[in-house]
C-alpha cells in the first residue's frame, strides 16, 4: 500500500459538501479512495466556484491548423496583393516567414451570413448556416509555429507539455455526472497527434482523469467487450466475490480491496453502458443524415459517428468530450496543408464541418446548447503568404494571429472578436492567448481558473499557469 | 513573450489619446529592444564589447556606455543612422570598419539595428548586471541564508541507535529506531508475517516476480528445519537472482525518466537506450557502489580509468551519461525557433536535481525559488554545466575489442597488395602488350557529358575523337594542362589547409571516435578489399580517413569544433560516404540536431560549411561527420533517410564516410584538383601518330603501376590506378586455390567475425570549451540576461570545483555529490531504497526533500542509515539486506485498532502494508504463472501489442505476449507507451518519478477481465495444466494456488475453486482434467483475484 500517493491534499480541488469532504479525508488514508473519487464522483456541479452556465464541453480539435484567412477571417487585401513580396516587416518568429515570400489570396469566396452578418467562407457551407450561433475569435496568438508545441499548448496550457490535459482538469474539477462513465472522453481513431498521447493525458493529476479513448470503427473502447459469455463472467465474479472478501480480511487495508472489488461492479455495468452509449444505430434517420452518416466518404462517416456520440455523451453526463480529426492521406496532421491547400482543405472541411454544424443544430433543438460549449479550434492558423503562388501551393505554420470559434454554453453567437491586420498576418486588436480561452471556458463551467490547482513537484499548478484572463466580451 | 503581447495590447487599445499613445509607443519600443535588439547585441557584440572585454575601449551593454563610446567616439547617435559608427560598422561597406570582424550580420539584423537607432535607440538598460540578474542581491543573500536552515541541508548527524534490548525488535538497529517510535506512541508492531506470506513479499520486493514452485519447496523445507536461517538463505538467494537487477533497474528507470524514444512529433529512437537499461541491470546485479554509479551517470565519459566489463566487451562508464539523454527531445532547433532548447534543458535540470538531490531546481527557471535556497542563477549555472559537453553518440565497446582482428586485416591487406603487386608488375613490364586499344572502347559515346579536365580519360577522349592532327592535339592538351595546372595552383592558394592527410594528423580541436577512424587512415592507392565477388580489390582509396578502409562495420566519427572557432568564415571538407554515412549539424545546447544529411558519393567531393549566426542563446554550431552508428540522429525522423524503412531502427548497419582533406577559407568555391595525375604524360617529344600517342599513354599508365608496385606512388597516381581498375584494365582476380584467393577468403572470414559496434547517446567533452547558458529574464526566452557560466548550486558553495573546471564541471559536480559528508546524496538514495523495499519512504516524497515535501518520519534513522550506507561502501545490496532482515519488514499486515486510529497513515510502521503490484509485476506475473515467461536478460526493445500501427511515427505492433519477456524489455515509447502498463500506472515517461501513483479504477478491472493478453495467458496456462498428471481437480487447484498465491488453499477454498472448475466444464467435454478451456477459465479467475494483484 502506498498511503503517501494519496497525501496530495489537492488544495485547489473544488470542495464538495462537508459530509463528502469528511468522507474523502477519511477515505484518503487508504488507497481505495480514488475509486470513489474518479468515476464515482458525485454530480459535483453544485459545488463549483460560481454559478455555472455550461455543464459540458465538446472540443472539435482541428488537428494541423486550419487556415484562418480561408475560413473565418476575411482578408480581401490578400487577393489584391497576391504574388507580391511580403517584405521584412511581415516576418515574425511566430510564423514560418521570410521577406521574399508572397501574399496568397483565399481560393474561397467569403460572404456575410445569417442575421448577424458574420463572415464565413464557402469552405464551410454548413457552419455558415449556424453563423448566428458562432462566437468567432480572430485574434488568437500562440508561442511557436510548430505542431507539437502548439498542440500541447492548446491541450495542456504549456507548449512544454508535461502537464495535465484541459479535459483532465475539467474531470478533476467537476467529476462526472454519471458514475458509470468517465469525465473525459476522446473520440479518436487510435490517432496519436503531434505532441503524443500526452495531449490527452492526466500527467500529474490522478490517472483516473486521463482521457478514455473511443474509436469510431471496431471495438469502441479497449477491453469493453466481454470476452466471456454472461454466464461464465457471472460465475467468475461470484467466485471472486467470495475469494476477495476473504482476502480483504487479511489485507492491511480492507477498503483498498473493497474499492478494487467495487471496480468490478462498475466494470461489469460499463460493459453494457458504454457500447449502448456508443451505439448510434437507433438514432432516427433524419438525425443520422443531419450529421452526415449517409456520406459515401468513410472518414466523414467516422467523424459523423463521433459527433453524434458526443451529443449522446453530453446527455449522459460526460464533462469533456474531444473529437479528433481523421487523418486520411498519411499526413502527419490532417489540416497541415503546406501544399495542395485547395484540395485538402476542402477534403478536411467536407469530412468535419457538416457534423460540427449538425452538433450545434441538434443540441439546440434539444435545448442543450445553452449548457454545452462546442469549441472548434486548431492549434494554429496558416500563413497568409506562401513561397510562390502555384496551383498546388499551400500555407505554412502561423501562430501570430489565427481564429477559432465557440458555440453555445453562454457564448455570444453571431459575433467576431478581435482582429488581425489587413493581411491576416498578426493579431492587432484584442490579441488573446490560449490561456485566455481556457480561463473563459472554465469560467463558463463555474470554475475560477486561478483556483483550480494541484500541488506537484514543489508548487501549485493550474491549467493556465500564471496567465489567462476571462474574456467577458465573448460572453452573452 | 508577455511584454510584447502587452505592448500590442496597449498599442491597439490606446489609439486616439495622444499622451497615452506616446507612452504606448515607448512601451512598444522597449518591447522591440527587448525582443530584437538585446538578443542581437548579446549574441554578436557583447562578447568583445561587454564587461569582460572592451575592444577599442567600447562597451555596448548600456546606454551610458555607448553614448560615451570607445576610442573612436560615441558609437550611436540616436535618431541619426548615418552618423552612428555602430551602423557604419555593421553595414560592412567601409573596409576599415567592419563589425563583427569574422562575419557580417545578416541583412535583417542590420535592419533591426538601423531601425533601432533611427527610432532613437531606446535602451532601457542601465547596468545589465544589476537589472538582469535578480539573484545575488543583498535581499536574496539574506533570504538565502535563512533558507539554508532546513533539515535536509544540514550535515548528516552521527546518530547512536537506541540501546539493544532483549527480544526480536531489540537486536537490529533499524528495528530499535522503529520500536522506539512505536513505544513513544504507545503502539505495538504487528506480529511477524507467516513464512509463506514473507516468501511472496520478498520475492516481489527483490525480483518483481512471484516465487517459483521450486523456490517455494526449498524454502518450506528449510523453514521446517530453521525458520530464521531459512529466511536468511532466501534473502541471499533472491539478492543473487539475475532478476534482482531487472527489478531495481526498473525502479531507477522511473527516477531517471527512462524512455526508448524521444516522443513529440516523430518519436525518434533514443539511440542506445536499451544499452543504458542493460547497464543498469548489470550495475544492480553487480552491486556497483552507488558513489561510482552516480559518477558514471553524470560524468562516465570523464572517468579515468573507465570501468570495463570484459565479459560483455563494454566500456560501462561511457554508457552512464545516457542518463541525460532520457526524456523528451523537441522537434526543431532554437536557431529557427527560440525556446526549443530551453525546454529540453529544463527537463535535464529537473531530472538531475530531483533524482540525485530531491530538490526542485526547475522551479527557479523564471525567478529565484519561492521557497528553497535555489536562485535563478543556480538554474542557469546548471544549464551551463549540461550544455557545455557535446551531446552525441559514443562507441561503448571495450577499448581494443577489435584490435586483434583489425591487425589481422591490416596484415592481410598488405599481403594481398603484395600479391597483387606481383601480377600488376608483370603486366606493366610490357607496356606494349597493354590493352592499348581497350581504353578507346571506354571513351564516352558521342553526345555524352563532356569529360572534365581532371578526369583520367580527358586526354584519351580528346585523342580518341576523329583525328585531324595528333601532334597538334597533343600540343594543345599539353598547353592546356600546364595552364590549368598553374591556374589551379594559384586558385588553391586562397585556401588554408587544415589537413591533407599526408600523415594521420587530425587538426587541433577536432575530435574523432571509433575504430573506423582509429584504423582508417590510408596512403594514396591503398586497396579497399572487396567483401564479396571474385575480385580482391573493390577500389583504390585516396589518402585520408576512410572508416571502411578495413571494414564497413567499424564506426567512425569526426567532430568539428564550433564553426566560429575554426579560422576563416568557411570550412570545406573533401567528403565521401555511403550506407547512411553523413553529417549532422548540431546547434549546441539544442541537445540533438535534426539537420542530418547523408553522403552518397564514392569519390570524395568538397563540401563547404559556412559559419552560422548564433542567436537565441545558442553559443555554438558544430558538425558531426559520422557513420550511421555514431550519428546521434540516425535514424532520423521518418522520411528523411531515403531508402530506410520506417521500421529500421539502425541497428547493425554497415556504413562509411571518407574525409580526404580539410581547408578553411573566406571566399566562395573549393580547392581544385591540381592535375598531378598527368605529370609526366606530356614530357618529351610530341607524338606524331595515333600509335605513338597510344604508346605514350600506355607508358604513362605503366609507370604509375610500377611506382605503385614498388610502393613509390606519387600524388595523382592513385587516380590513374583507380581508373584502370574501375575500367577493368588491370588484372583483379584471385585464381581459385591461389595464395591470393586464400588470403582474400581469410580477410573476409576475419571481417565477418567483427561484431557491430555498440553505440549509445552520451557526452563528449574532449576539446570543448566551457559554454555559458543565457539567463532568461522571468523565464522569457526572448529576454536574454547575462550569460551564466557553469557552476553548482550556491547552497554547496565552497564544497566543489565545478566553476573552476576547465570543462563543463560535470566530473567535479559528480565528485562533490559523492563526498561522504554530502547532506543529500546518501539521504536521498537511502530513502529511495527504503521506499522501494518498505512501500513508503522515511521521507514520503522521495523526489522532494524541500519545504513542499514531507519531513522524515524517523530523521535519526535516516541519518543513521545514510552514514552506514556510506561506511559500507555505498553498497545497495548491503542496504537492502539490512532492510529485509528487519522485524519491521517481516511483520505482518495486521493493523491493530490502536494503530488504525492513532497512526492511520502507518508513519510509525506498525505493520507492513499490503501493496498492489506495479504494472510490470502484474504483467510479469501473468507470464510467470502461466509458464510463458522467458527469463532471458538484456536486449533490444520489443514493441508492445497495438491495435493500430502508425509507421510514420514508428508505432509498430509487437506480439501479444512480448515474446514472453519481462515488461522492462517492452519498448517505452513516449508517444504511446505500452497500454497494458499505462493502465496500472506506468509513470509518465518524460517526468522523473520517485513514487508512482497508485490508482484503483474500473478500467483496471476491464483490463483484467477482457484484455486479450490476460486471456492469452490464461489459455496458455490451461494448456500447460492439462499436461501435468494431477490426481484430481483438488490437486490441480492446489498447484494453481501455489503458482499464483504461493500458498496452499484452505479446505473451503479448495472446494470453492474446484466447484467453479466443474462449472466451467466445456460443453461436450466429459473429462474435466483434460479440458484446457475449463482450466483456462479458472486460471483467468485467478488473474482477477485481488490476492493476485496485491501482496501483503
Amino acid at each position: 500500500m502506498n498511503p503517501n500517493s494519496q497525501s496530495c491534499s489537492c488544495p485547489g480541488r473544488i470542495g464538495p459538501s462537508a459530509g463528502r469532504r469528511a468522507f474523502l479525508q477519511q477515505a484518503s488514508l487508504g488507497f481505495g479512495w480514488l475509486a470513489f473519487n474518479g468515476l464515482f464522483a458525485t454530480p459535483a456541479n453544485a459545488a463549483a466556484h460560481h454559478a455555472a452556465k455550461a455543464k459540458s464541453i465538446i472540443f472539435c480539435f482541428m488537428d494541423g491548423g486550419p487556415s484562418h484567412v480561408d475560413t473565418f477571417d476575411y482578408k480581401p487585401m490578400l487577393k489584391k496583393h497576391e504574388g507580391q513580396k511580403i517584405g521584412v516587416s511581415a516576418v515574425s518568429k511566430r510564423s514560418q516567414s521570410a521577406p521574399e515570400r508572397v501574399w496568397l489570396g483565399s481560393p474561397w469566396e467569403f460572404k456575410q451570413r445569417g442575421k448577424s452578418g458574420l463572415w464565413v467562407s464557402e469552405l464551410f457551407p454548413n457552419l455558415a448556416n449556424v453563423a448566428d450561433d458562432l462566437c468567432v475569435v480572430r485574434s488568437m496568438t500562440g508561442e511557436l509555429p510548430l505542431h507539437g508545441q502548439s498542440n500541447l499548448l492548446l491541450h495542456t496550457g504549456r507548449s512544454l507539455g508535461q502537464a495535465p490535459s484541459f479535459g483532465s482538469w475539467v474531470s478533476y474539477g467537476l467529476g462526472t455526472a454519471n458514475r458509470n462513465l468517465p469525465g473525459y472522453v476522446v473520440l479518436n481513431n487510435d490517432w496519436v497527434p503531434n505532441g503524443g498521447l500526452e495531449n490527452f493525458g492526466s500527467s500529474f493529476l490522478p490517472a483516473s482523469h486521463q482521457a478514455t479513448m473511443m474509436r469510431a470503427k471496431g471495438a469502441p473502447v479497449d477491453n469493453i467487450a466481454p470476452k466471456d459469455s454472461a454466464a461464465i463472467q457471472r460465475r467468475k465474479l461470484a467466485l471472486l466475490a467470495e475469494q476477495d472478501a476473504a482476502f480483504a480480511k487479511v489485507a492491511s487495508d480492507a477498503r483498498a480491496i473493497d474499492g478494487a472489488v467495487a471496480n468490478y461492479e462498475t466494470a461489469f455495468r460499463m460493459q453494457t453502458e458504454v457500447p449502448e452509449l456508443a451505439d448510434i444505430g437507433r438514432e432516427p434517420e433524419a438525425i443520422r443524415k443531419l450529421y452526415g452518416l449517409d456520406s459515401k466518404d468513410e472518414h466523414q462517416r467516422y467523424y459523423a459517428t463521433q459527433a453524434l456520440r458526443a451529443r449522446r455523451m453530453v446527455e449522459a453526463g460526460v464533462r469533456f468530450i474531444e473529437i479528433t480529426c481523421p487523418s486520411f492521406d498519411g499526413n502527419n496532421s490532417p489540416w497541415d496543408q503546406h501544399g495542395m491547400l485547395k484540395v485538402n482543405h476542402e477534403k478536411n472541411a467536407r469530412v468535419t464541418e457538416q457534423s460540427v454544424a449538425a452538433l450545434i443544430t441538434d443540441l439546440k433543438q434539444r435545448g442543450l446548447l445553452d449548457s454545452t460549449i462546442v469549441l472548434w479550434a486548431g492549434e494554429m492558423g496558416r500563413t497568409p503568404h506562401t513561397p510562390a503562388v502555384t496551383a498546388n501551393c499551400g500555407r505554412d505554420h502561423h501562430v501570430n494571429g489565427f481564429a477559432l470559434c465557440v458555440a453555445g454554453g453562454g457564448f455570444k453567437g453571431g459575433t467576431a472578436f478581435g482582429e488581425t491586420d489587413e493581411f491576416g498576418n498578426a493579431a492587432v486588436v484584442n490579441p488573446l492567448t490560449v490561456h485566455d480561452i481556457h480561463a473563459t471556458l472554465l469560467h463558463q463551467l463555474g470554475i475560477d481558473h486561478t483556483k483550480l490547482t494541484f500541488r506537484h513537484g514543489g508548487r501549485d499548478y493550474r491549467l493556465t499557469d500564471v496567465h489567462g484572463e476571462v474574456v467577458k466580451a465573448l460572453l452573452a | 513573450m508577455l511584454p510584447r503581447i502587452k505592448g500590442l495590447f496597449l498599442a491597439s487599445m490606446l489609439i486616439g489619446s495622444p499622451s497615452v499613445a506616446m507612452a504606448a509607443e515607448s512601451d512598444e519600443k522597449i518591447a522591440f529592444f527587448e525582443s530584437k535588439v538585446r538578443p542581437l547585441l548579446l549574441a554578436r557584440c557583447i562578447e568583445c564589447h561587454g564587461d569582460k572585454k572592451q575592444k577599442g575601449g567600447l562597451r555596448l551593454d548600456s546606454r551610458a556606455a555607448w553614448s560615451k563610446g570607445g576610442d573612436s567616439g560615441p558609437a550611436i547617435v540616436p535618431g541619426k543612422v548615418d552618423e552612428s559608427l555602430l551602423i557604419k560598422a555593421v553595414r560592412y561597406r567601409d573596409k576599415d570598419l567592419q563589425m563583427p570582424p569574422k562575419m557580417a550580420l545578416a541583412p535583417q539584423d542590420v535592419e533591426i539595428l538601423t531601425e533601432w537607432v533611427r527610432q532613437g535607440a531606446i535602451d532601457p538598460r542601465k547596468d545589465d548586471a544589476a537589472t538582469l540578474v535578480p539573484s545575488n542581491t543583498a535581499k536574496w543573500e539574506a533570504e538565502f541564508q535563512k533558507r539554508l536552515d532546513w533539515w535536509s541541508l544540514k550535515p548528516l548527524r552521527a546518530v547512536e541507535a537506541p540501546k539493544e534490548v532483549p527480544g526480536a525488535w531489540g537486536r537490529e538497529p533499524i528495528d530499535r529506531f522503529i520500536a522506539a517510535g512505536l513505544d513513544a506512541a504507545q503502539l505495538k508492531p504487528a506480529p511477524p508475517a507467516e513464512p509463506e506470506v514473507l516468501l511472496r513479499r520478498l520475492s516481489f520486493v527483490l525480483t518483481g516476480l512471484p516465487p517459483t514452485a521450486a523456490l517455494r519447496e526449498r524454502f518450506s523445507n528449510d523453514v521446517r528445519r530453521d525458520e530464521r536461517k531459512a529466511y536468511e538463505k532466501l534473502v541471499e538467494e533472491l539478492l543473487a537472482s539475475p532478476h534482482f537487477g531487472e527489478r531495481f533497474a526498473r525502479h531507477w528507470m522511473d527516477v531517471v525518466r527512462y524512455t526508448d524514444t524521444y516522443g513529440y512529433e516523430w518519436d525518434n529512437p533514443a539511440k542506445g537506450s536499451h544499452e543504458y537499461r542493460d547497464y543498469l541491470i548489470r550495475a544492480f546485479n553487480g552491486d556497483l557502489p552507488y558513489d561510482r554509479f552516480v559518477r558514471e551517470q553524470l560524468a562516465g565519459d570523464l572517468l579515468s580509468p573507465p570501468r570495463i566489463d570484459s565479459e560483455f566487451g563494454i566500456n560501462e562508464s561511457l554508457i552512464g551519461p545516457m542518463f541525460y539523454h532520457m526524456g523528451e527531445h523537441r522537434h526543431g532547433s532554437s536557431l529557427a525557433f527560440n525556446g526549443v532548447h530551453q525546454d529540453m534543458v529544463n527537463n535535464k535540470i529537473e531530472a538531475f536535481s530531483r533524482a540525485f538531490l530531491a530538490t526542485t531546481v526547475a522551479c527557479a527557471r523564471c525567478h529565484d525559488h519561492k521557497l528553497e535556497a535555489v536562485s535563478q542563477r543556480d538554474y542557469y549555472a546548471l544549464g551551463a554545466v549540461f550544455t557545455t559537453p557535446r551531446w552525441t553518440t559514443r562507441a561503448v565497446d571495450a577499448p581494443g575489442k577489435n584490435d586483434a582482428a583489425i591487425r589481422q586485416l591490416q596484415s592481410l591487406r598488405a599481403s594481398i597488395r603484395e600479391e597483387m603487386a606481383k601480377t600488376w608488375g608483370e603486366a606493366a613490364k610490357e607496356p606494349d602488350a597493354w590493352p592499348a586499344t581497350a581504353w578507346q572502347k571506354l571513351l564516352p559515346a558521342k553526345g555524352a557529358k563532356a569529360v572534365a579536365i581532371e578526369e583520367i580519360s580527358y586526354p584519351l577522349a580528346r585523342l580518341g575523337s576523329p583525328q585531324e592532327d595528333v601532334a597538334k592535339t597533343w600540343s594543345a592538351l599539353a598547353t592546356e594542362w600546364r595552364t590549368a595546372r598553374a591556374d589551379r595552383t594559384k586558385h588553391n592558394k586562397a585556401f588554408t589547409t587544415l589537413a591533407d592527410f599526408a600523415d594521420p594528423t587530425i587538426p587541433a580541436g577536432w575530435v574523432t571516435e571509433g575504430d573506423g577512424i582509429r584504423f582508417g587512415h590510408v596512403e594514396d592507392g591503398t586497396p579497399l578489399i572487396a567483401l564479396e565477388g571474385d575480385a580482391p580489390f573493390a577500389r583504390l582509396l585516396p589518402r585520408g580517413y576512410h572508416t571502411h578502409a578495413l571494414s564497413s562495420k567499424l564506426p567512425g566519427s569526426v567532430r568539428m569544433p564550433p564553426d566560429h572557432t575554426v579560422s576563416g568564415q568557411r570550412v570545406s571538407l573533401k567528403l565521401a560516404g555511403g550506407q547512411f554515412g553523413g553529417y549532422l549539424e548540431m546547434h549546441e545546447n539544442a541537445i540533438q540536431g535534426e539537420e542530418v544529411a547523408f553522403l552518397t558519393n564514392v569519390q570524395p567531393h568538397w563540401r563547404t560549411f559556412a559559419d552560422k549566426a548564433r542567436v537565441n542563446g545558442i553559443t555554438r554550431v558544430t558538425y558531426d561527420f559520422a557513420t550511421s552508428s555514431l550519428n546521434p540522429n540516425f535514424p532520423p525522423r521518418t522520411g528523411l533517410a531515403a531508402g530506410l524503412p520506417n521500421n529500421d531502427f539502425g541497428f547493425d548497419k554497415r556504413s562509411w564516410i571518407s574525409i580526404a582533406g580539410i581547408v578553411t577559407h573566406d571566399g566562395n568555391g573549393t580547392p581544385l584538383d591540381a592535375l598531378d595525375a598527368f605529370e609526366g604524360l606530356y614530357e618529351g617529344a610530341v607524338p606524331k601518330t595515333v600509335d605513338e600517342a597510344q604508346q605514350r599513354v600506355s607508358t604513362w599508365f605503366a609507370r604509375a603501376v610500377v611506382r605503385w608496385c614498388e610502393g613509390k606512388s606519387r600524388p595523382g597516381d592513385h587516380q590513374i590506378l583507380d581508373w584502370l581498375l574501375t575500367n577493368k584494365l588491370l588484372p583483379n582476380a584471385a585464381a581459385p586455390g591461389s595464395d591470393l584467393a586464400k588470403m582474400l577468403a581469410e580477410y573476409r572470414r576475419v571481417e565477418q567475425g567483427i561484431e557491430y559496434s555498440r553505440t549509445v547517446n552520451g557526452m563528449d567533452e574532449r576539446e570543448t570549451a566551457k559554454a555559458a547558458y543565457a539567463l532568461n529574464v522571468r523565464g522569457n526566452v526572448d529576454v536574454v540576461g547575462e550569460m551564466v557560466p557553469p557552476d553548482f548550486l550556491q547552497m554547496f558553495a565552497g564544497r566543489h570545483g565545478v566553476a573552476k573546471s576547465l570543462g563543463s564541471g560535470r566530473l567535479e559536480l559528480a565528485n562533490a555529490l559523492v563526498q561522504a559528508d554530502h547532506p543529500l546524496t546518501a539521504r536521498v538514495y537511502v530513502n529511495r531504497v527504503w521506499h522501494w523495499v518498505m512501500g513508503a519512504g522515511l521521507v514520503a516524497t522521495p523526489d522532494d526533500f524541500g519545504r513542499l515535501g514531507e519531513k522524515p518520519t524517523h530523521p535519526e534513522l535516516l541519518d543513521y542509515l545514510a552514514k552506514e550506507f556510506v561506511r559500507e561502501g555505498w553498497s545497495t545490496k548491503k542496504l537492502i539486506r539490512r532492510l529485509v532482515l528487519t522485524q519491521a519488514f517481516r511483520q505482518s499486515g495486521i493493523v491493530s485498532e490502536a494503530g488504525r486510529t492513532r497512526d492511520p497513515g502507518n508513519r510509525l510502521r506498525h505493520h507492513y502494508p499490503t501493496r498492489r503490484l506495479e504494472a510490470e509485476a502484474i504483467r510479469d506475473s501473468l507470464l510467470a504463472v502461466s509458464g510463458r515467461f522467458v527469463p532471458k536478460l538484456y536486449g533490444r526493445p520489443i514493441f508492445p501489442p497495438r491495435v493500430a500501427e502508425d509507421g510514420s511515427k514508428r508505432l509498430f505492433a509487437g506480439p501479444l505476449d512480448g515474446q514472453g519477456r519481462r515488461s522492462i524489455y517492452l519498448q517505452m515509447s513516449i508517444m504511446e507507451p505500452p497500454k497494458f502498463l499505462v493502465g496500472f500506472n506506468l509513470p509518465d515517461l518524460r517526468l522523473p518519478t520517485g513514487r508512482r501513483d497508485e490508482t484503483n479504477v474500473p478500467a483496471q478491472a476491464l483490463i483484467l477481465l477482457n484484455d486479450p493478453f490476460v486471456h492469452a495467458m490464461a489459455k496458455y496456462w490451461g494448456q500447460q495444466l492439462v499436461k501435468v498428471q494431477h490426481a484430481s481437480p483438488e490437486d490441480r487447484v492446489l498447484a494453481m494456488f501455489a503458482a499464483v498465491f504461493a500458498r496452499s488453499p484452505s479446505e473451503a477454498e479448495s472446494k470453492r475453486w474446484t466447484s467453479a472448475a466443474r462449472d466451467f466444464l466445456s460443453p461436450g467435454h466429459v473429462d474435466l482434467m483434460k479440458d484446457e478451456a475449463a482450466w483456462a477459465q479458472l486460471g483467468h479467475a485467478f488473474f482477477n483475484a485481488k490476492e493476485f494483484l496485491y501482496y501483503r
